[in-house]
């Protein structure tokens, strides 16, 4: 099965009801997307599917209809997405282990929403969890990365 | 009136997935006695009033409900979800973001529910959840608040929603630990049927 991520194309060996979460760590090694609960509660797992944020865990490689993005996508250290800039500036991350996840649906939801308020954010973001109760910071670097996309 | 064609529908769907084959066999208008249209009507009440199919026909705030067996007890959609006036959640997040589009829709008991269709909320004016039975079988033989259809559309609707694997169709087959909707698509069917043959009578 051919699969596109992070722009390069792979030809997949797998079963069709392999989750994307399986393809993306265990075959091509990208293991930045991470494995938190494998039944959609956590959002640890999250990718951009075609830029829409959808849960890897939840998907079928068979089902991926289009270009998947992963954490690894969508920056670089070097030229990191203002999303990822942002998070680092507020030093978001405690543990870590949700943070991709985190990242990858704040960047889906500010392609879309321009500079959310606290209770867009809380509407969109609740959904991901974060054991280290991280929060507040998530909220503050989220405001701060929608400034800089806003001003370009 | 008579629609005396039957209409065959039988669809190759991936593996793994529920084949529906329903018919619409209306009969013939005024042939069916209200005191049976009524009982058909309750029979159908069962279905749409099921928690498979009325928490996501819910009202003009765009919050699903969980309810049924599977939850200790009656709320919103845990997660904080809203799924916006789009009913789609496209202001917030997207339901397909969890609720993903799939081939193989009768997943296991720890994925989150999925169709063939994007997930999403019914229109509003659909509203089901927490009316009573006189308020749904109102709404559902209004044509501005049932989307436009008689009672045979109504029937068409039901098949053709299943034929394309939308919530219909997920609604008798829901996978995991689930609990259905009770009966199947084509007993719901026919009820409908029956219900729209007797002139489409409310209980009081
Ligand atoms: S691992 Fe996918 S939502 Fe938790
Ligand atoms: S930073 Fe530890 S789980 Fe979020």
């Amino acid at each position: 099965m051919e699969l596109t991520v992070n722009g390069q194309r792979h030809q997949i060996d797998a079963e069709a009801g392999m989750p994307l979460l399986w393809v993306l760590r265990d075959i091509l090694g990208l293991t930045g997307t991470k494995y938190g609960c494998g039944i959609a509660q956590c959002g640890a797992c999250t990718v951009h599917i075609d830029g829409m944020a959808v849960r890897s865990c939840q998907i079928a490689l068979a089902d991926v209809g289009g270009e998947v993005t992963t954490i690894e996508g969508l920056g670089t250290p070097d030229a990191p997405h203002p999303v990822q800039q942002a998070w680092i500036d507020h030093q978001v991350a405690q543990c870590g282990y949700c943070q991709s996840g985190q990242i990858m649906s704040a960047a889906a939801m500010l392609a879309l929403q321009g500079e959310p308020d606290d209770q867009q954010i809380d509407r969109i973001m609740s959904a991901n969890l974060c054991r280290c109760a991280t929060y507040p910071r998530i909220r503050a670097a989220i405001h701060d990365a929608a400034r800089r996309l806003a001003t370009g | 009136m008579i629609r005396a064609a039957l209409v065959m529908l039988s669809l190759v769907l991936p593996a793994g997935a529920e084949v529906t084959t329903s018919v619409v066999a209306p009969p013939q208008e005024g042939s069916v006695s209200r005191e049976d249209g009524l009982a058909a009507w309750d029979r159908v009440h069962a279905v749409v009033s099921h928690p498979r199919c009325a928490n996501c026909h819910v009202g003009a705030d765009n919050i699903p409900m969980w309810s049924g067996p599977e939850y200790p007890q009656t709320g919103p959609h845990g997660m904080n979800i809203d799924a916006g006036d789009s009913r789609i959640g496209a202001e917030t997040l997207p339901c397909a973001t969890c609720h993903v589009t799939s081939s193989a829709p009768a997943n296991g008991p720890n994925d989150a529910p999925a169709a063939m269709i994007d997930w999403q909320l019914a229109p509003v004016d659909m509203i089901w959840f927490g009316q009573s039975s006189a308020q749904i079988c109102a709404q559902m033989s209004d044509p501005a608040r049932n989307g436009g259809r008689d009672w045979i559309q109504l029937a068409e609707h039901l098949r053709d929603d299943a034929a394309h694997g939308g919530f219909v169709a997920w609604g008798f087959a829901p996978g995991g630990a689930r609990q259905p909707a009770p009966g199947d698509l084509q007993s719901h069917i026919d009820d409908v049927l029956k219900w729209g043959a007797a002139g489409q009578p409310c209980p009081e």
